[in-house]
């Protein structure tokens, strides 16, 4: 197990009569690269503002490799961030930016040198020390914004948003350059995005958010397969969000029993439950369901050819829409009314009310 | 190099020939062209034909001319240093530390922007002139501080909320992300006050000094005032003109106070302009204060604030008390008389709320009609029309004075003695605030929006007065809010356009102090002040706007 690096306990936030944010309790270990994850406005900027002490929590504590920093001012943590709008000096060339945290610190000239040279060349700016910002492509920029922060060999690196400004083909090249000097470097990384692929594809640990409260912790696959909330199952990929009531240790949809696996724990106290069931775990038949499944019978009201799959939208007896994704298609599209059914072991169970949820 | 003449040839006769598609359009760019042409081109060359050669020999080798243009340079130099100084300084009290009452130094700041500037040397005459409360009547001295001193503390009071204007903006315009940034990786206080802050600042600051620069050196009122023997380039113009009837000589010298701010104008326009780092990076984040000096130099700062604004409110309480007591200083007693007599029973104040009114309607809607042209049509002479409307901000008011009756004194188009002259000086002073305040609100809406409703059936008329002028009240009920206060205070503009007929509260205020009669031109600046307000006030019911010029 590696060693923590930060640690958040009990953080609370107003901004005025406002509760941005709510109770977080967060650990992050040695050379993580972890996300922050949510639509805008659910407090990650805020979360990771605090990390960089642009804000002071108003209740709870931070800890940086075991120092409570949380009324440390953001000049004396070494927490180098990453702006989503790159921030850059337009008063200074790309050296003197990249240079400008170890001179405050009074680097020694050949150490800063090596350093920004260094920064410079595993960010691929070599040749480009003496233009200035605005001599420089998107791209670019956001090179040297990642190189200003690198050079400083943060305890925590942190990232706001920095690809949002990106097209969409650059995004995915810097998101992989990111991630192997992430790993090469072997930093500790918090990175904020509203881009659920992105999170995927990046990340050992993401932190889901909405209003302000976490609403999972876990590494993709988790987040993925065993959402904890209907939001973090509705805002990861597509879901099928069903209301069932319990029925023994099985729940029940509309007349339909659906068993629930022998591993899951029923809390009777959690008072609502909804299974969570993504697009492509269902299938749709026009005859009955194989041995062992759950089939639901449904209305095709409307499909989306997307080349590789079909998304067909359904509705069933309750009129509740229903989304199902066919792989490899072909050129024959199913009509009218079908069945569909799933392996009851494909349904998460989601207990009880989202924290944010009145 | 031939090829792209050649290219630049060719896009000069495409333009003029799409211009001649569009008839309404040629003949508002002509007639722009013939107003400029009447009301600047022509007055400015006049002025520059009257003096004849000896009278510029005698400009050059006369020595109270020297004497007085080395008095010009020294006493702006130093009082627009200082006023900068005081500005940046408030300014940057105001939008970076947490100190109290931020916004009573906002208001504080502002407040002597409502009188004409020559108010801070009406007060200083009654605390430290040779009568003056505090020389006189408390220490018994029969000295007085006239003379490069008093000008240069009446100059700095009188010219700090135009820099502490100016500076805060500069200083709002810096992206908070800047110094977040530099914060994050290490930098605090000073180190970061000077890598960062300052060094964004500087362009803007410079342009600021170089405005400060031009009205202190136009600056008429106070060196006429508290200057005593101390002369400078517009007051021996006006002494020129007035003293001695030789109108000649009053052009050769304002000719001479035009050199330096018509340099100072390439400077800001072709230099400064494009070093500018006004490049907004980031949206400034709610709730983020950039809070970056520790608590002693917080309340240096506030010391240093409090300081100031206790000048400028002695400044408005003299002028009240003065205004209000039998006589001040030895009778205490309540009075209304100097009030009447200074405000009712004149029609000053009257002429000059007509004046600055029809000027703030007139700069405002010309505004827009020039920004509109320059900005969203192209055409030969783009660039000049350009370049003319803003030039008037490079000129002193004497020398826009003494321009207009040298060509309009006679001929066919004789307007001296008239309303109309005043307006018209007033006019061209405040041109270009209009049309800066209309280019800057034209810039921020996309062209996009314009299409938008074309493409959905509405014609050029129907787009601009359902779209366009709804999205550009808030500026333009600045720039017209901005021009009739600066239209009341103007003083060194109209000091030769007024006629005993079309008197002026401004010029009043002055000739009252000048003569002695103290009481009466507080009282008339009070008047001048109450007007300001009450019109700002209805302005803003009839408007119902969020405009509030406290917020600037």
């Amino acid at each position: 197990m590696a060693e923590s690096v930060l640690k958040l306990s009990g953080i609370n936030k107003y901004f005025g009569n406002n509760h941005v944010i709510h109770d977080v309790e967060l650990d992050i270990k040695k050379g993580d690269f972890v996300t922050f994850l949510g639509p805008s406005g659910c407090g990650k900027t805020t979360l990771l503002r605090m990390v960089a002490g642009f804000y002071e929590p108003d209740e709870g504590q931070i800890l940086l490799n075991g120092r409570n920093i949380e009324k440390v001012p953001p000049y004396d943590r070494n927490t180098a961030m990453v702006f989503q709008e790159y921030a850059l000096f337009p008063t200074m060339t790309v050296f003197e930016n990249v240079s400008y945290g170890l001179r405050v610190k009074n680097t020694a000239e050949a150490e800063v040198q090596q350093r920004v040279r260094q920064a410079l060349e595993l960010m691929q700016l070599v040749g480009m020390e003496s233009r200035y910002p605005n001599q420089l492509s998107g791209g670019q920029q956001q090179r040297v914004a990642v190189a200003r922060a690198l050079v400083m060999q943060p305890d925590v690196l942190l990232l706001d948003e920095p690809l949002s400004n990106l097209d969409a083909k650059l995004r995915e090249t810097v998101r992989v350059e990111l991630r192997e000097i992430q790993q090469k470097m072997q930093l500790t990384a918090i990175y904020v995005t509203h881009d659920q692929s992105e999170a995927l594809s990046m990340s050992d640990m993401i932190v889901v958010m909405r209003g302000g409260f976490i609403h999972q912790v876990g590494n993709p696959q988790e987040i993925y397969f065993q959402p904890k909330t209907a939001f973090v199952a509705d805002f990861i990929g597509t879901t099928n969000l069903l209301e069932v009531t319990l029925d023994g240790n099985d729940v029940r949809y509309m007349d339909t029993v659906i068993p629930l696996p022998s591993d899951v724990t029923v809390d009777a106290a959690a008072g609502r439950y909804r299974l969570s069931i993504r697009p492509e775990s269902l299938r749709l038949t026009k005859g009955a369901a194989q041995a062992g499944e759950v089939s639901i019978p449904a209305a095709i009201k409307g499909k989306m050819f997307l080349g590789e799959k079909v998304r067909y939208f359904l509705a069933d007896g309750s009129d509740k829409e229903w989304i199902v994704d066919a792989f490899d298609p072909g050129r024959n599209l199913l009509d009218g009314q079908v069945n569909i059914t799933f392996q009851p072991d494909k349904a998460w169970l989601i207990q009880g009310n989202d924290p944010d949820e009145v | 190099m031939s090829s792209s003449t050649g290219h630049e040839r060719t896009g000069w006769q495409r333009e003029l020939k799409l211009l001649l598609r569009e008839p309404p359009l040629l003949c508002s760019i002509v007639t722009v062209f013939l107003l400029f042409g009447i009301f600047i081109l022509y007055p400015f060359a006049k002025i520059l034909m009257v003096p004849t050669a000896d009278d510029w020999q005698r400009a050059v080798t006369g020595a109270e001319f020297l004497s007085a243009f080395g008095h010009t340079m020294y006493s702006s130099l130093i009082a627009t240093a200082t006023a900068i100084v005081f500005g940046f300084i408030y300014a940057y009290a105001i939008n970076y530390t947490d100190m109290p009452g931020k916004r009573f130094f906002q208001i504080v700041a502002l407040l002597p922007t409502m009188a004409p500037s020559v108010v801070s040397g009406l007060a200083f005459i009654m605390l430290f002139g040779r009568r003056g409360f505090v020389t006189w009547n408390l220490l018994g001295l029969k000295t007085d501080l006239y003379g490069a001193f008093g000008l240069w503390v009446v100059q700095t009071i009188a010219f700090f909320p135009l820099a502490y204007i100016t500076i805060s903006g500069v200083l709002k315009s810096i992206s908070p992300n800047l110094e977040l940034a530099a914060q994050n990786l290490g930098a605090r206080g000073w180190y970061l006050f000077r890598t960062v802050t300052l060094k964004l600042a500087t362009p803007g600051i410079a342009s600021a000094f170089l405005l400060v620069a031009i009205n202190s050196l136009a600056d008429f009122g106070n060196p006429m005032l508290v200057g005593g023997n101390y002369h400078v380039l517009a007051t021996e113009a006006y002494a020129q003109v007035v003293g001695l009837w030789d109108l000649p000589m009053g052009a050769t010298l304002s000719v001479f106070l035009v050199i330096p701010t018509i340099l100072v104008f390439f400077v800001q326009r072709y230099y400064l302009e494009k070093h500018s780092y006004v490049t907004v990076t980031g949206k400034p984040v709610a709730g983020l204060i950039r809070v970056t000096v520790g608590p002693f130099a917080k309340w240096c700062f506030f010391g240093f604030c409090s300081l100031l604004a206790t000048a400028i409110l002695l400044i408005i309480a003299v002028i009240c008390l003065f205004a209000f007591t039998e006589a001040f200083g030895y009778d205490y007693s309540f009075t209304m008389e100097h009030f009447i007599e200074g405000v009712m029973r004149q029609s000053v104040m009257t002429n000059s709320w007509i004046a600055a009114l029809s000027t703030a309607a007139i700069t405002t809607v010309f505004g827009i009609l020039l920004a509109f042209l320059t900005i969203r049509k192209q055409f030969p002479g783009r660039v000049l029309m350009d370049f003319m409307a803003m030039l008037p901000v490079s000129l002193p008011g004497t020398f826009i004075g003494l321009a207009l009756i040298m060509a309009f004194n006679d001929g066919p188009l004789t307007l001296t003695g008239t309303l109309w002259i005043v307006i018209l000086g007033m006019t061209l002073r405040q041109l270009p605030v209009g049309y800066r305040q209309a280019v800057a609100g034209l810039s921020q809406i996309d062209k996009s929006l314009e299409q938008a409703s074309t493409n959905l059936g509405a014609n050029s008329f129907k787009t601009f007065t359902g779209v366009i002028l709804p999205m550009l009240k808030n500026s333009l009920s600045v720039s017209f809010v901005y021009s009739f206060m600066k239209s009341m205070n103007t003083l060194s503009t109209v000091i030769f356009l007024v006629s005993p007929e079309w008197n002026l509260a401004s010029v009043n205020i002055m000739a009252l102090s000048d003569h002695g009669f103290l009481a009466t031109a507080s009282a008339t600046a009070v008047g001048m002040m109450m007007t300001i307000f009450i019109t700002f006030g209805v302005v803003k019911l009839i408007l119902k706007d969020q405009i509030n010029i406290f917020n600037l």
